[in-house]
């Protein structure tokens, strides 16, 4: 057993933080909360630049061929800085999917221009039930033929180029790659608490080929889920990064913050909530890093996974709140970073399943009947 | 990183495994109760079997009579024996003594005493606590002064787990008056039958022994049966307490994730108003709940054992898992009385109990957990302080 990062992973930890902290200060997750677009173009393409959105594609297509766990690290350090943006939705569960499902002439025709970042995808398979059970999956897909439908809680579909739709076709699922301007295809933003781009996509009688495909017909489910696992752990390690956040802004507060002649962290009330902060960061951390190891040892893990999302999505949520109250009316106040974090936190915790979801699949790992 | 099992580990947890299936644990005369910690029940008898195997010692350096094997082997051990319930109740206790006596131990500490704890002969209680001088140790009056080649010893303990079935105490007492509070403590180890000492039971809320209370009247200790330097017993007993936060609960999440799987198995078994009790989605998702905690619970343990193993400094990191571990297992004795109703109320032994009683023996021992060893009070403070930075309350003079 070893919880050090190796020293790669070190260095990319490191590096990670001193651009963030340079080029995503408080100021421009501020301003881009409050931007209807909510996207920095100069921003994506520094990140780009350092070849984070090509982290997990084979050098063969223009990525670093670095492993979950490296991405899982990378995107802690970006829910610490409370980067918005489509990275997890792109570069993490929309690569997977392409990188699980495509073929090889699709992987040499999308791989390169997601590993440069230059062409992003998101997710479509939430509906109606807001499920991401992969069962949940309900739109019927003939292929050749014409989708109509809607899928709901699809993220930066303002920005990306494409969409992957999960569809029904025979029983089974399939997914398809549409490029987000075919004819037929909408995008209507959903207003959310948190400011994270949400859309619902209607699909008016899209004219679908065989072309779209991504991957074999009725052959979804696996590279879905795969995409799905991938989602669930960064959006994990966003939660994780951001409560640590809260965690380094509250003790901070506590130290510097005088009343009554003295610290509010002198006082046990505020001492013992500041030691709660650090358990359920540092507990969620532990079995977020133990899940996607064993995914990145290609060992089994779909409890692990589970348990990690599931903990953190109470853990973190529990911090930003206890955080509040530990910051005062100060914290209440939009200019303030906390409830950028808590709502980041929330939002992650929704996203590629809930807690109730992801404690089930944990109830069937125990041996629940 | 790697949280995988290596393949030394993994035989070693086979070969415990073969043991335990050829020695079942509960074929073991027992000597003191279980106090829900983890460890089980203290036995002489399994200590004594543990011994013959040579895991007592088998992390020590050669040249003490050990193997020298990595410490992770004794987690392993740990983690089994927990697994299958077994009782090693005085196991933590005689490896921290062990490793205090090859640390700083006299000659005939080593000579005498390190060979005992081998054979699974010498256990040991803590005689640390005093009325008066609890969270707030510094203000123990339990006196030692030198008396040529002998010290005596004049005072009172309590709280001391197992006393009365234990071979030798460490005994806390305060040697010299320093300028500094903390200055002027030593430890002994003091055969439990040295004449002067009166050990008498505490009846526990449980309805069992487990704590004692001890008189020290004019106890002569041999001057070679001080444990560490003169006088800096304090800052020894400190590293002793971060340890014993470490050892004395490492073995709680296996332990609870055994009642965990008990539960599961209650659940899937026990039908309420027509269904098995594991479809009611509450249930499901409390268990699956507990489940993530025990599994987080491990990690913090796991966390701090790859700082102790490689000699990184550890400021808080015990502290959290100790009161992370009693209060998981304060949650989890909590639900298991919930699933099981009026049953989870029958005590061990009586008609129609379920699961043998050992819910109600879990919630009830558990009280005592977030006291014992440091109250979570005093740890919380102890992560704040030491492991945030954040200012600590005046200190008493």
């Amino acid at each position: 057993m070893d919880f050090r990062p190796s020293s790669a992973q070190q260095m990319l930890v490191a590096t990670a933080r001193e651009v963030l902290r340079k080029e995503c200060p408080p100021e421009l997750v501020q301003r881009l909360a409050l931007d209807p677009r909510g996207f920095d173009d100069t921003l994506w393409r520094r990140l780009a630049e350092l070849g984070w959105p090509g982290l997990l594609i084979p050098p063969e297509h223009g990525g670093s061929g670095g492993s979950l766990l490296d991405v899982i690290l990378l995107v802690e350090e970006i829910g610490r800085a409370g980067l918005p943006g489509p990275f997890v939705t792109s570069a993490v569960a929309g690569t997977t999917a392409v990188l699980a499902a495509a073929e090889a002439d699709a992987r040499r025709r999308l791989l390169p221009a997601l590993a440069t970042g230059e062409r992003l995808v998101t997710l479509a398979v939430l509906e109606s039930s807001a499920s991401f059970d992969v069962d949940a999956v309900a739109l019927a897909g003939a292929v050749p033929g014409r989708l109509t439908g809607s899928k709901l809680f699809v993220p930066d579909a303002h920005v990306a180029h494409d969409a992957i739709v999960a569809v029904r076709e025979q029983g089974d699922v399939s997914l398809l790659l549409l490029p987000l301007d075919r004819a037929g295809l909408a995008r209507l933003p959903l207003d959310t608490m948190s400011g994270e781009k949400l859309f619902e996509l209607t699909l008016d009688g899209v004219a679908v080929s065989a072309d779209d495909r991504l991957g074999r017909a009725g052959e979804g489910r696996r590279p879905l889920a795969a995409a799905l696992t991938a989602g669930a752990l960064a959006r994990t390690a966003e939660m994780v990064g951001a409560a640590q956040r809260v965690l380094e802004l509250a003790v901070e507060h506590a130290r510097t913050r005088v009343q009554g002649g003295r610290p509010i962290g002198g006082h046990q009330a505020i001492q013992h909530a500041c030691a709660d902060l650090v358990r359920d960061v540092d507990a969620a951390r532990g079995l977020l890093y133990a899940a996607a190891w064993r995914v990145a040892e290609g060992l089994a893990a779909e409890a692990d996974v589970a348990m990690a999302k599931a903990y953190a999505g109470e853990a973190c949520l529990a911090v930003a709140r206890r955080g509040h109250q530990i910051f005062g009316a100060i914290g209440y106040c939009e200019e303030h970073p906390l409830h950028l974090l808590h709502k980041r936190i929330h939002a992650a915790s929704l996203d590629f399943g809930d807690t109730p979801l992801h404690l089930e699949t944990v109830a069937r790992a125990i041996g629940l009947a | 990183m790697d949280f995988g099992r290596s393949p030394d580990e993994e035989a070693f947890a086979d070969e415990v495994r073969r043991f335990l299936a050829e020695h079942p644990p509960e074929r073991f005369p027992l000597d003191g109760v279980d106090a829900g910690y983890g460890s089980g029940a203290h036995s002489h008898a399994f200590m004594r079997a543990l011994g013959e195997r040579g895991w007592l010692a088998m992390c020590w350096p050669e040249a003490f009579g050990g193997q020298a094997r990595p410490m992770f082997l004794k987690l392993v051990l740990l983690e089994e024996l927990a697994l299958a319930g077994a009782p090693f109740g005085p196991l933590a206790g005689s490896w921290q003594t062990a490793d205090a006596i090859i640390a700083y131990g006299t000659e005939r500490l080593r000579r005498e005493l390190l060979p005992a704890i081998a054979r699974g002969e010498a256990t040991f209680w803590q005689g640390y606590s005093e009325p008066d001088a609890g969270s707030d140790l510094l203000a123990l009056t339990t006196e030692a002064k030198r008396d040529g080649e002998h010290w005596i010893i004049r005072g009172h303990k309590i709280w001391s787990s197992h006393a009365g079935v234990s071979t030798h105490g460490l005994v806390f007492t305060r040697t010299s008056r320093e300028a500094r509070r903390s200055r002027g403590f030593s430890m002994f180890v003091v055969p439990s039958t040295t004449p002067g000492m009166d050990i008498r039971p505490i009846r526990s809320l449980t309805g069992d022994i487990y704590h004692y209370e001890v008189f020290l009247d004019e106890v002569r200790v041999p001057a070679d049966l001080m444990l560490g330097p003169e006088g800096e017993g304090f800052v020894a007993l400190l590293n002793g307490l971060d340890s014993d936060r470490f050892w004395g609960r490492f073995y709680k999440a296996p332990a609870l994730l055994r009642v965990l799987r008990r539960l599961v198995d209650y659940a899937n078994t026990t039908v309420v108003a027509g269904a098995p009790l594991a479809r009611d989605p509450v249930v499901r998702r409390r268990l699956a709940a507990m489940a993530a905690e025990i599994a987080a619970l491990r990690l913090l343990f796991y966390r701090a054992a790859c700082l102790l193993r490689d000699g990184a400094p550890i400021t808080y990191e015990t502290a959290v898992a100790k009161v992370y571990a009693d209060e998981t297992g304060q949650k989890l004795a909590r639900l298991g009385l919930e699933l099981l109703g009026p049953w989870g109320a029958l005590r061990r032994g009586s008609r129609a109990a379920r699961l043998d009683g050992d819910i109600a023996h879990a919630y009830l021992t558990s009280l005592g957990h977030t006291i014992a060893g440091g109250t979570a009070e005093v740890l919380r403070t102890t992560v704040a302080v030491r492991g945030l930075g954040l200012p600590a309350e005046p200190k008493a003079r």
